[in-house]
């Protein structure tokens, strides 16, 4: 059984596999072909193969990442849109909620209302109203007005269609018979109804997330039918599995159907590495901790799941996508984050960056502005002959030079300054890990940071410290994690239905009824990608909230008959979440429950790689000894710190900081007072309090 | 001069705004009114010991933060005129209009920050109550108050807890004086929580840091803030610039006085520093709502549409919001005029009032920096819509979007909240799951533009059907005054609101309306106002307008009349 992940990135597309039978593994890497991501990927696998000696028949399973659907919309590039909603409310996806992105701006611009994902004058209004609470047919349907819009629509040259009708998450059906009606008119048009796309209650951002998916439908269509054909060329027939937001693998008949599930995909792959580091290392809570050039990406995981956000929270290029998404908290602070001083002095890092080209100043490719690298560079926590494995030199000279400009203006030493504007970074992500932590009622010193990405294991332990967590954990390849998530990844389905129901009043047979229903949509979804139902296991859960909030909390439900005995249990848990989430319940008031939702998981894989191997010693993995610069007790101070080779380092051995371990993916930093050692898996474990 | 290192300094500022916004993220979703949680007609500050802003939370509206310090400042006189001194474990209740609270039902919950025995700092939120137990259901278009006493109950820095013991009595005369009581006290009790939550964390992050780094950092925020506001204003050519708009009043009322009330802004640009003017505005109404607390509504008012002109947030970056910023700007209101009432006069339907004296500031503004601001906006209005269901009162209170006017360079943005309100409304989904109405249309006015180079936003029109008897009320503008073009471009457009009657007839009505009585199966139907043209039209590109008869925006027929030379 070999398995293959494979990661489209903005600069690299990752490859990793894994051969279950030999628990052989390797990793590539190769530029993403931005055009068309489709070649780079086949170019690549190609290239694995023939240096793995594998036979492109034997791989089983194609695990993949696709930004494809991302950038359609982060570019504003996809199909000429239509919709066809409620008459009355043509403009819903353009007033939204009627509340402008900043309060104190008037040159501001409405992402929804300058940059339209579909036109006014391809949004098309006919009869037809349904009503809550069940969902009861005001109005007919007006068959002849959807099929004359149909054809106007088809003429005006729109390819792919929304049908957006308010309460259709309450009753389907006037948006399943508009689609048969176009289906007719327009056979080869994409053509998707928020019902399908996303059937819970609010118009906005339901419609919203239903046009996104239009938007995007056909170049993802053709992406991943491109895909498909050019791994049967090359004689590779494994299964195809896509990376979904929600942190698990889709087939490509479901990312055909809803193109938006893979909206935020890229970021799940990462938590999903991340939590498998930390599982191998046995430990239970872990903070996933992803930084690349631009952004950091934080995930807790307890138990070895990462929880999906509430659907409120998600969206992306400021339109909001009510999709199931894991619970990641992204920042715009990174490697290349620029530090400055602001129009009033103050000194800010990031959150613009300067990406790869022209990168930091000590890239040598022209930037002229001091980045996070140029400071640790300066600082000495970077090894500028040694990075990326010497396939690329830093020049010291540039990095002093441009923060020796910022120390300047802040009339602050060179050090300082280098040092402030690492800890500037580092407050701006233990502040973001506090909002996921300390803020919900979990506390961090219970946690290991996982520190993943080319710069996590640069900044982890210190931001580490400043949370009081007490160690860190750096994966073997810490800049590849995304790629070993996609491998790990397990079949996900979600069913969503929204209820109302209020718990002074439960309807027992309708919780029942619609689980059941809820359930035998996952079989028949099962049967059309060719599953059988023992591939999965399920997973209920409610989204409940007091009566009048508008602010909903998920909570697990058992398998098996609600009765009112499960009932009870399921208001007490949700009580006791809110008291965790906010600090108090109100157990006196109703609880409502406004979603039932069913998630269908593929049954966990059993991994296996071959045992790590590590007979180095320390003599042999040191490079040298030399200065670098950290702050201890308050005051900057020049530390004697040895430079390791991480892939020479023996298991088991304490390594005491400061120390500076040296990999071609990343760089780890062990500061001093920490100490550092391999672990039997092979990860790092820096432990950043003094030993017993 | 700095007071400690920028390193530091800028370490404690993310620490000061993390705090705010978890205040404003768990009173959100605590709360149960729609108004709160889904309009987030909510605020949630820190202020220093002696009432100056520390920080707010972004995601709060800028009305309700904005009062804040003049809410603290305001308790702890009358407590110290009391002779009651504040202690550890107090909650403070206190919505006095003529004491720094914006109108009664904005009700502020300030928690104490003590540090041992110190008093270091306090921790506020404010939120807009469904009903505060003025004479009429709801706590908007209540237009027909005559005085404070009418507008519903007034709570004087009240201690609902003391010393950490709860003040029953309080709560008692509290749950028999307002109507949907359980909302409105559920959301109190959310309020107090999140203030809470803030006193920890300020305490937290002193004991991590020291009290006088906080106090350090945070007046080099202020001075920082200050800073940028008075680099801003030095760039602006020394001088005088005066701006007049009018407001409605009461378009029904047989005495002109209240009717057609002009509001006036003289800007004494000087240096670094600005004088606001309001002379020449009209006097106070005797015995209507529509006057404006000078602390609380006419001072947030001012300082936000300053701040959003000269340091637009999407040129200038976030700068902090505190007291410094507004240390530049000195406001002089004669008392006894709209903008500084003498009480006992009304003020509970403030809200429009206060966005026209903004968009007057903004008119004043157009004349110095025209590269800045947009053309006159289309003002909101706010709407109460009740009833009783099983003897319960339902309230539910839905804010009227208006429209921007066009800019340089941009066409102004559609059917939104304007300059100091920023709102969200409900969902239609949401709406008629809960509450007997149905939501029969809510999209753009059609050939209801405002011609410009950069033609003005467009109002939104929404249609409400009453599915049992109930009753409404509104506070509004914008039905006799157009909004203003700028430059050339033309005037925007009126609001409207009408009533359709089960048979067939209707009933126009004017922007406001006191508790009106409504039956079953009647319409109200409102237009919202849209803004003004900004530049020549004769300069509209010809593609743009293209768009807008494609969009069907505009007819062919009223583009040729609007563009006259591009056909």
């Amino acid at each position: 059984m070999i398995l293959v992940g494979i990661d489209v990135g903005g600069t690299f597309t990752d490859f990793i596999y894994l051969d279950h039978e030999t628990g052989k593994t390797d990793i590539h890497k190769v530029s993403t072909t931005q055009d068309d991501p489709s070649i780079g990927v086949i170019t690549g696998l190609l290239e694995l193969v023939d240096k793995g000696k594998l036979k492109p028949k034997s791989i089983n399973q194609i695990f993949h990442g696709t930004t494809t659907a991302t950038n359609s919309v982060l570019e504003g590039k996809g199909a000429c849109t239509g919709m066809i909603t409620n008459e009355g409310f043509r403009d819903i996806i353009h007033i939204g909620r009627h509340q402008r992105p900043d309060h104190y701006s008037i040159m501001q611009e409405i992402p929804w209302q300058n940059r339209p994902l579909v036109q006014r004058q391809y949004r098309k209004t006919v009869k037809g109203r349904l009503t809550p609470p069940t969902g009861y047919e005001l109005e007919p349907l007006d068959e002849n007005e959807v099929l004359r819009i149909a054809s106007e629509l088809k003429e005006s040259g729109v390819d792919s269609l929304a049908i957006c009708f308010l309460f259709s998450y309450l009753n389907p059906k006037h948006e399943r018979r508009a689609k048969e009606l176009v289906g007719e008119i327009m056979p080869d048009a994409f053509i998707t109804t928020s019902s399908e796309i996303s059937p819970q209650f609010r118009e906005f951002e339901r419609f919203t997330t239903t046009a996104l998916a239009s938007f995007v439908g056909p170049k993802v269509a053709k992406y991943v039918k491109n895909l498909e054909n050019s791994l049967s060329k090359n004689n590779i027939t494994g299964d195809l599995r896509i990376m979904a937001s929600n942190g698990g693998v889709v087939t490509p008949r479901m990312v055909l159907q809803n193109p938006a599930l893979t909206m935020m995909s890229g970021l799940a792959a990462g938590v999903l590495g991340g939590a498998w580091v930390g599982e191998k290392c046995e430990r239970s809570k872990v903070i996933t901790f992803d930084i690349g050039g631009t952004s950091a990406d934080i995930g807790i995981v307890i138990n070895g799941k990462c929880s999906e956000t509430d659907s409120r929270s998600t969206s992306i290029a400021g339109f909001p996508l009510l999709m199931p998404m894991l619970d990641i908290h992204t920042i715009g602070a990174g490697g290349g984050s620029i530090a400055y001083l602001d129009k009033g002095g103050a000194f800010k890092v990031g959150p613009q960056s300067a990406g790869a080209m022209p990168g930091p100043a000590a890239y040598g490719l022209g930037g002229k502005k001091p980045t996070v690298t140029d400071a640790n560079l300066v600082l000495g926590r970077l090894e500028p002959n040694d990075f990326l494995g010497g396939e690329m030199s830093l020049d010291v000279n540039a990095s002093r030079n441009v923060v020796g400009e910022l120390a300047n203006k802040l009339k602050i030493d060179l050090l300082e300054a280098a040092e402030g504007i690492l800890t500037i970074l580092n407050a701006n992500m233990a502040n973001a890990i506090r909002s996921r932590t300390v803020q919900r009622g979990i506390d961090p010193r219970e946690f290991s940071l996982v520190a993943m990405g080319g710069a996590g294991p640069l900044q982890g332990a210190e931001v580490a410290q400043m949370l009081e967590v007490p160690e860190v954990i750096v994966p073997i390849s810490p800049g590849i994690t995304s790629a070993l998530g996609l491998l790990i990844a397990d079949l996900k389905y979600n069913v969503i239905r929204t209820q109302f129901q209020s718990s002074t009043k439960p309807n027992l047979y309708r919780f029942n009824s619609e689980f059941a229903e809820m359930e035998a949509e996952i079989h028949e979804r099962l049967a059309e990608d060719g599953l059988s139902s023992n591939e999965v296991h399920f997973e209920r859960a409610a989204d409940l909230r007091y009566l009048g909030q508008g602010y909903e909390l998920r909570v697990g439900l058992g398998n098996g008959k609600i009765s009112e005995k499960s009932l009870l249990t399921l208001w007490q848990k949700f009580h006791e979440i809110h008291l965790v989430e906010y600090g108090k319940a109100f157990p006196e008031s109703p609880i409502e429950v406004v979603n039932l939702r069913v998630n269908a998981i593929g049954q966990p894989k059993e991994m296996i790689f071959s045992p790590f191997k590590a007979d180095g010693d320390l003599k042999n993995a040191l490079v040298q000894t030399r200065d670098a610069v950290f702050r201890l007790d308050g005051s900057l101070q020049n530390f004697k710190t040895q430079i390791y080779r991480r892939n020479m380092l023996p298991i088991n051995v304490e390594i005491l900081g400061p120390a500076i371990l040296l990999q071609k993916d990343s760089t780890t930093v062990v500061p001093p007072n920490a100490t550092a050692k391999v672990h039997s898996t092979g990860n790092i474990i820096i432990s950043l309090e003094p030993n017993s | 001069m700095s007071r400690i290192d920028p390193v530091t300094g800028a370490v404690i500022q993310g620490a000061l705004e993390s705090i705010a916004l978890e205040m404003g993220h768990k009173l959100m979703r605590m709360s149960y009114s729609s108004i709160i949680r889904e309009s987030e007609d909510f605020g949630a500050a820190l202020t220093d010991a002696n009432g100056l802003q520390m920080c707010e939370c972004k995601m709060s509206t800028p009305l309700q933060s904005g009062p804040i310090p003049g809410y603290v400042k305001n308790v702890i006189k009358v407590l110290a005129e009391r002779g009651d001194p504040v202690r550890p474990g107090d909650v403070i209740m206190h919505n006095d209009p003529y004491g720094g609270a914006s109108h009664g039902p904005d009700v502020a919950f300030c928690v104490p920050v003590f540090l041992d025995k110190l008093l270091i700092g306090w921790s506020v939120t404010t939120a807009h109550h469904l009903d505060i137990g003025a004479l009429s259901p709801g706590s908007c278009g209540i237009v027909d108050a005559v005085d404070t006493y009418a507008e519903g109950l007034q709570f004087k820095a009240i201690k609902v807890f003391d010393e950490g013991k709860r003040n029953d009595a309080v709560w008692h005369i509290l749950r028999a004086n307002i109507r949907a009581t359980e909302l409105v006290v559920g959301d109190m009790e959310a309020q107090i929580e999140a203030a809470k939550i803030g006193s920890r964390r300020l305490l937290e992050l002193v004991k991590k840091y020291s009290l006088e780094k906080i106090v350090n950092a945070f007046h080099d925020l202020m001075d920082y803030s200050e800073r940028m506001m008075r680099d801003a204003i030095r760039a602006l050519p020394d001088g005088e610039y005066c701006a007049t708009t009018k407001i409605d009043g009461y378009l029904d009322d047989s005495d002109p006085a209240r009717r057609e009330l002009p509001i006036k802004v003289t800007l004494k640009i000087n240096g670094d520093s600005i004088i606001v003017d309001l002379s020449g505005t009209a006097r106070q109404v005797d015995d209507k709502p529509i006057n404006m607390p000078l602390a609380g509504t006419v001072d947030c008012s001012i300082w936000l549409t300053i701040r959003s002109i000269l340091l637009d947030s999407v040129i200038y970056g976030s700068i902090p919001q505190n007291s410094g910023l507004t240390r530049p700007i000195e406001i002089m209101a004669p008392e006894g005029c709209l903008v500084n009432p003498i009480f006992p006069a009304p003020v509970i339907a403030r809200f429009c009032p206060g966005n026209q004296l903004a968009d007057t500031v903004m008119k004043a503004f157009a004349q110095i920096v025209p590269d800045k601001v947009s053309a006159g906006i289309g003002n909101l209005r706010v709407v109460a819509l009740s009833g009783l269901r099983e003897g319960n009162h339902w309230v539910h209170m839905e804010i009227m979007e208006g429209s921007y006017g066009g800019r340089s360079g941009l066409d102004g943005m559609d059917a939104v909240d304007t300059l100091y309100a920023n709102t969200r409304n409900n969902p239609i989904e949401d709406i008629e799951t809960h509450i007997p109405v149905r939501v029969d249309r809510y999209e753009l006015r059609e050939d209801a533009m405002a011609a410009g180079q950069w033609r003005g936003g467009i109002g939104a029109i929404r249609e409400f059907t009453f599915l049992d008897d109930a009753g409404f009320s509104l506070e509004g503008e914008g039905h006799a005054f157009e909004p203003w073009g700028f430059d050339g471009g033309q005037s925007g457009h009126k609001a409207h609101l009408k009533l359709l009657h089960t048979d067939g007839t209707s009933t126009s009505l004017p922007s406001k309306v006191p508790y009106f009585r409504v039956k079953a199966g009647e319409t109200l139907v409102s237009t919202g106002p849209s803004g003004g043209g900004y530049g020549n039209p004769e300069l509209r590109k010809k593609a743009a307008i293209d768009r807008d008869i494609a969009d069907g925006l505009i007819s062919l027929k009223t583009a040729k009349k609007l563009f006259p030379n591009q056909f």
